[in-house]
């Protein structure tokens, strides 16, 4: 697995809850053995990169957000020798894993947050962050609207209010403190000296708190981070770091530093614009983001999805934006959670394979290292029934027969229930038929995984979007080295003509890359395709 | 669907990249280059404000302007008028400009716009005059609005006039459409409108477009087919009507001629639906809210006037005899005999006029051209003695005035329909 150490710019990302991905032992939950035996069915899928949703000891009141032992698995999820040989099995198939880690906070019930509240003269008391009076830091918002009214919560043990931006049972760590910084790195190492891969970062930009700030993105903060950047590149090689950071694409890119902070981050405004753009069967807001994407340094990556394990977040739109994406995709005001709507890709499609595919065409064809995320491959759907973000972590399904093939358990013993209803009911939507058929969402998603690793123009070319009058056309060149791609994608529903402006290529022949087939050369004149409702075409340009 | 010859291939190719939209607003230019911008800025910032969630197209119809129109139209973007906009639109805004074919003019500049909006399949429409000083992002709002929400075919403008501002819609074409048609409208010859895509479709495929009535009377026209063929009609405020400098008796004979000359093949056109239509007219739904500036008042010489009109009736006496009853002819004598200080024409009079001179069109008693232009001094004799009228009414006291005025060519309609089909020439 040697490289030039870049490989998270070539990967296909593949986020899973282990706990949701499958069930060996029959307790109702999955755990690392299963996640073991299904290594084969993603390396068939072509993902060279698994990202784990948390898995450590935890109380789990935020789903494993909320870390009770850094360095540990929780009990539900096997051993750390059952992680190893999951980490050893995945390496073994080229597959690298990215774990989570959650730095910004801990779980009240860790061991550092009971000593810590236990007294005021505690030598860990510092370790969090402290105050008297709920006045302080008053200009930073509330993240989680729909549960939290302050960021300060009441501690009755030791009778003073400790800091937390996300859930009140999450106190946030002083990393002010030099100690927490030594003692994040050491956790740090801990699990890369075991082998894992790259460690997503969460909630990165809230890691230190400034009086009269926002307290996100703080100088102080990108302190840290290139500490810990310099701590691991001085001890380890092709590390990665991936840093969550839900903000503006030019607040992100503070992240990356000059190179000497984070690897990757997640491009989060990007994805509510493709939903929207092709809601609104107009280029416009893709084209726009990315006129305010700025550069990023050449070892650096940006991250790019479709869905994740959260909410389809609308806080990186405008208020116009969010209220037309509520309106369009949220007219079911359950759907809706925070700033944002829990909903699965398929759903959000209304189950038309047509939009399903050109959104993983789209997400494929992007700069950005893409991630996909469990169960979006078959068109899964989810549960707005469930509370919080659960909707959108149920089970995997395997199959039609018992429990979705998930585990054998007793359907109430499962930690979650399965999808079941008529459209995306795991009897409907499940690997096991798609994978006998080669027009299956399945097997079509292993096709363009494999075209996309095909090439390094998608994980490290250039973009440049072209604008051809008709604007539900979008078309952009991806280039590198002597290498171009021309994609063009319909975002509307009904068939478009577009005309592209293609002179500078003049002489070179479009190969279009699932089919292989030979497009008439470009001359002098406008390239005129017509596209099929959501069609998109990738084309090598091929100078002869 | 209609004939698309009137459109460039150019002009068609840009349309094609268009696609289906919502809302068509067309500004129809020539050589406005001092106006446009403004114009410009006000449309685009109202469709961001009010429909930024719409597919939008602005199309510049232009009649061949040499002073750069068109490239004030195609360079200015939303962008340029960040500073206005409350809102950010979700979508491409498109703006097409081209030229059209054939003589410039706003009959070819529409029927442009009515076979975009065909094309496109425009679900609402709005067409703006190029020279509105006045126009806010709100007009936008106001005009499309009832179309494109409530299901209204045809808005037409109301705007706060200066008292004396309009005479000839307001004591003229409104009330004999009100009287006739069966539907105030207070500005049938508007330059502002809101319409369907299915109105504009409807017009598109109308058989008028070949005649001069298009031409110099394409308002009236469009105002009147929708009330005959039964759209669904209603009005807007929009506040004052300031356009590009223009005083009175500035081609006023010009003016007249032509928009009654309209009026007039209108109710050849439209005869057996108002000389069947019976009962009171009615007035439109009115959208926006009306409020009051104080607008600068319109100066009128009125001695020029009353002296045009003394002067031009002995003259025409010979051809007036061809147009009027003895009566009604005998009687314009003895007001234009008047002196200025008891200078009165009643409002009866008036109306026989008109009345008159619309069924001596109708029967080409003489030549019609020549007939029409035996009305603009009439008309000079009517707007003289209105003025003396109500030099000191108020807003409230002008609507009432004009009220009865309208009831007056309500009370006549029969005389109308009486000397509609009487025998040939005038009566003696």
């Amino acid at each position: 697995m040697a490289g030039d150490g870049l490989w998270y710019k070539d990967a296909v990302i593949y986020e899973l809850h282990v706990r949701g991905f499958y069930d060996s032992d029959g307790n109702g939950a999955g755990e690392f053995r299963g996640l073991t035996l299904k290594l084969d069915y993603l390396s068939d899928l072509g993902v060279n990169a698994l990202w784990l949703l948390p898995f450590y000891p935890s109380p789990l009141r935020d789903d494993g957000y909320d870390i009770s032992d850094y360095t540990n698995i929780h009990p539900a999820y096997g051993t750390l020798d059952d992680f190893r040989m999951f980490l050893d099995e995945s390496h073994r198939r080229g597959i690298r894993v990215i774990t989570e880690l959650v730095l910004n906070h801990t779980s009240d019930q860790h061991p550092w947050f009971q000593q810590a509240r236990s007294s005021r003269e505690n030598p860990r008391r510092d370790w969090y962050v402290w105050s008297d009076s709920v006045e302080r830091y008053k200009q930073a918002r509330i993240i989680f609207t729909d549960t939290e009214l302050s960021n300060w919560a009441w501690d009755p043990v030791s009778k003073s209010y400790y800091w937390h931006r996300f859930f009140s049972h999450q106190p946030d760590l002083n990393f002010d403190n030099p100690a927490v910084r030594e003692a994040a790195w050491e956790v740090m190492k801990f699990w890369f000296e075991m082998g894992v891969d790259g460690l997503r970062l969460d909630a990165v930009p809230y890691l230190v708190e400034r009086e009269g700030t926002s307290c996100e993105n703080l100088p102080e903060t990108h302190d840290v981070l290139k500490y810990l950047r310099r701590r691991a590149d001085e001890t380890f090689s092709e590390k990665m770091f991936l840093a969550e950071a839900n903000q503006w694409p030019r607040d992100v890119r503070q992240y990356f530093g000059d190179g000497d902070e984070c690897h990757m981050a997640f491009h989060f405004p990007l994805m509510p614009r493709m939903f929207m753009a092709i809601r609104l069967e107009d280029r416009k807001p893709i084209v726009d983001i990315f006129q305010q994407t700025p550069e990023i340094p050449a070892t650096c990556q940006w991250g790019i999805f479709l869905r994740n394990h959260d909410e389809l977040t609308l806080e990186m739109v405008t208020d116009e934006e969010r209220d037309y994406m509520y309106d369009e995709f949220a007219r079911d005001t359950r759907a809706k959670l925070n700033l944002g709507i829990r909903r699965r890709l398929a759903p959000l499609m209304e189950g038309d394979r047509r939009r399903v595919e050109l959104m993983n065409g789209l997400l494929m064809s992007m700069p950005g290292t893409p991630i996909l995320y469990y169960g979006d491959e078959i068109g899964m759907g989810d549960n707005i029934y469930l509370g919080d973000r659960n909707g959108v972590r149920t089970p995997m399904q395997w199959n039609g027969g018992w429990n979705a093939g998930f585990s054998n358990a007793d359907p109430e013993q499962l930690y979650s229930p399965i999808i079941s209803n008529p459209v995306y009911g795991y009897q409907a939507v499940n690997v096991e038929s798609q994978r006998r058929y080669d027009h299956s969402l399945l097997s079509w998603t292993k096709r363009l995984i494999r075209l996309r690793k095909s090439s390094r123009v998608f994980s490290r070319g250039t973009m440049e979007i072209l604008k051809p009058q008709n604007h539900r056309v979008l078309a952009y060149i991806r280039e590198f080295g002597n290498e171009r791609v021309l994609v063009v994608s319909n975002l509307s529903s009904q068939a478009q003509a577009a005309e592209l402006d293609l002179k500078r290529w003049k002489g070179s022949i479009p190969i279009e890359m699932f089919g292989g087939n030979l497009f008439p050369p470009i001359g002098d004149l406008p390239y005129l395709l017509t596209l099929g409702p959501y069609q998109f075409y990738w084309f090598r340009l091929r100078r002869l | 669907m209609a004939e698309t010859s009137a459109i460039s291939e150019d002009f068609l190719r840009q349309l094609t990249a268009v696609g289906e939209v919502d809302i068509l607003v067309g500004v129809p230019t020539f050589n406005n280059r001092d106006t446009i911008e403004r114009v410009l800025s006000a449309v685009q910032v109202g469709l961001t404000k009010y429909f930024h969630r719409e597919r939008c197209v602005l199309i510049n119809p232009d009649g061949g302007s040499t002073d750069g129109t068109p490239d004030i139209f195609k360079n200015a973007s939303v962008e340029d008028f960040g500073m206005l906009l409350t809102s950010n639109p979700l979508r491409t805004f498109h703006r097409v400009s081209a030229p059209y074919h054939g003589i410039p003019g706003k009959e070819t500049a529409l029927r442009t716009l009515f076979t975009a909006a065909d094309l496109l399949r425009a679900k609402a429409c709005a067409i703006f005059s190029p020279d509105s000083l006045s126009i806010t992002p709100e007009w936008v709002d106001s005009l499309i609005r009832p179309v494109y929400r409530e299901e209204y075919d045809f808005v037409a403008p109301v705007y706060q006039r200066q008292k004396f501002d309009g005479l000839l819609a307001r004591g003229l074409i409104s009330p004999v459409v009100a009287s006739l048609y069966g539907r105030r409208v207070h500005e049938p010859v508007g330059s502002e409108l809101g319409l369907s895509g299915r109105l504009a479709c409807h017009f598109l495929e109308s058989n008028v477009w070949e005649e001069d009535l298009t031409t110099f009377g394409l308002e009236i026209w469009m105002t009147t087919t929708a009330i005959v063929n039964q759209f669904r009609l209603g009005e807007s405020f929009l506040g004052p009507k300031i356009h590009a400098a223009k005083q009175f008796g500035q081609d006023v004979a010009g003016t007249v001629r032509q928009v009654v000359g309209a009026l007039f093949r209108c109710l050849d056109l439209h005869q057996d639906f108002w000389k069947r239509r019976e009962g009171a007219s009615e007035a439109l739904p009115l959208f926006g809210f009306e409020y009051k500036v104080a607008l600068e008042p319109l100066r009128i010489g009125k001695k020029g006037v009353l002296d045009t009109f003394r002067s031009q009736v002995e003259q025409l006496v010979p051809i007036l005899e061809s147009i009027l009853t003895p009566q009604t002819l005998l009687h314009l004598r003895n007001v234009a005999q008047l002196a200025d200080r008891d200078f009165h024409y009643p409002d009866e009079l008036w109306v026989k006029t008109i009345y008159e001179f619309a069924a001596a069109h109708h029967r080409s008693v003489i030549n019609r051209d020549h007939l029409l232009q035996a009305l603009p001094p009439l008309y000079r004799g009517w707007v003289g003695s209105f003025i003396l009228e109500n030099q000191k009414t108020d807003a409230a006291r002008m609507d009432q005035r004009i009220e009865a005025l309208g009831q007056e060519f309500d009370r006549w309609k029969s005389y109308l329909t009486d000397r509609w089909e009487a025998g040939t020439g005038g009566e003696r």
